[in-house]
């Protein structure tokens, strides 16, 4: 199928976060546990709007994608996360882009993540 | 203007929390907060008084989260922890109990208002707030921790006490009312979660900077105060 053009193609924002958490957690939890905050708080219809898709997810950090007018909402809905299978954990949010390299070197390069010293 | 800063007057650190006030203060400061006030709850204090960690660049304040249902025994706990606390919050829940902390201008917040059925304010104890400058406090973790019919009737609730604070324009405050680590938002969270709960972007940033540091200053009077509305200043061209 013909690629949409770059004029039409759903704008983007880029979340880069980090999970602070009593377990470490996969990829496929984070997916699950935001999209069923997500949907909790806001409803189907405004995080259908929202498009969050979690893009990559290694050693605590990891870069979501969400649409650019919906940044908020979906700030919103990851601060609404609680738990991640029963562990209590939270995302924390670095910073937003509008692409994923920037996104990636401005958050997520240097060693500034939170050292886990809050084990239960 | 520069860059607000943000406060988070409503934590609970150990025993009442789980988690140790250093932890907390090294997570807040992470987060990007530039002061949090640990005030644990009344009926839970430490035996000894705790020695406050002090980090540089970040400030812990003292606070104190009153829980009492007798309103005059509520009225002498104020006037004993007043003169040593930054922050004085009164965890509410009963008419008596709102109405005592609101007509008190010792107070500086109050939490949780609502109970059983009500919102927990009305026009009468919303302009008895706004004559004291007592603040509503909005607590964020009944908000992460409840999901479906409860956290409706929480939303519920908070709009309503939105629409009597607009009107008679009581001061917000924003806390996270954490137990521990894991409650903690970073600022652009929190005003973002408060945003989707009904806030407008400024009531909301108001509540996370102004509001607190206007209690602060309230609290912590400069060098030159002798009592409200006078003070000594000094320097040379003053008029």
């Amino acid at each position: 199928m013909k690629r949409l053009l770059p004029s039409l193609r759903a704008k983007k924002r880029y979340l880069a976060f980090e999970l602070i958490s009593e377990e470490p957690a996969s990829r496929n939890d984070i997916v699950r546990e935001v999209i069923s905050s997500a949907a909790s708080l806001l409803g189907d219809v405004t995080t259908s709007d929202c498009d969050i898709k979690v893009l990559g997810f290694e050693d605590g950090k990891g870069i979501l994608q969400c649409s650019h007018t919906r940044v908020k909402d979906t700030r919103a809905s990851l601060a609404a996360l609680t738990r991640i299978n029963g562990k209590r954990a939270t995302l924390h949010v670095l910073g937003a882009s509008g692409t994923v390299k920037r996104a990636t070197e401005k958050f997520l390069q240097d060693d500034r993540l939170f050292e886990s010293e809050v084990e239960p | 203007m520069g860059k607000p800063k943000f406060y988070d007057f409503c934590v609970h650190a150990a025993p009442d929390g789980d988690h140790t006030a250093t932890e907390l203060v090294s997570l807040a400061r992470h987060f990007g907060y530039s002061g949090i006030a640990v005030a644990n709850h009344s009926d839970k204090l430490p035996d000894k008084k705790s020695v406050m960690p002090s980090v540089e660049g970040f400030e812990v304040f003292r606070g104190i989260e009153l829980v009492e249902e007798n309103p005059s025994k509520l009225h002498s706990l104020i006037g004993k922890f007043r003169s040593s606390m930054d922050v004085l919050i009164v965890h509410g829940g009963s008419e008596a109990v709102n109405r005592a902390a609101l007509e008190n201008h010792r107070v500086d917040i109050l939490n949780h208002p609502a109970f059983d059925r009500s919102n927990g304010l009305n026009q009468v104890l919303a302009k008895a707030a706004a004559e004291n400058g007592v603040a509503i406090g909005i607590t964020l973790r009944p908000f992460l921790h409840s999901r479906g019919s409860r956290r409706i009737r929480l939303l519920s609730d908070l709009k309503a006490n939105l629409e009597l604070t607009r009107k008679y324009e009581v001061p917000l405050v924003l806390c996270s009312d954490a137990m521990s680590c894991f409650d903690l938002r970073s600022p652009m969270e929190t005003l973002a979660l408060a945003e989707v709960c009904g806030l407008e972007e400024d009531e909301a940033l108001d509540a996370i900077s102004t509001v607190p540091e206007r209690i602060l200053t309230k609290n912590r009077p400069g060098p030159g105060y002798v009592r409200e509305g006078i003070e000594v200043l000094e320097g040379e061209d003053l008029f």
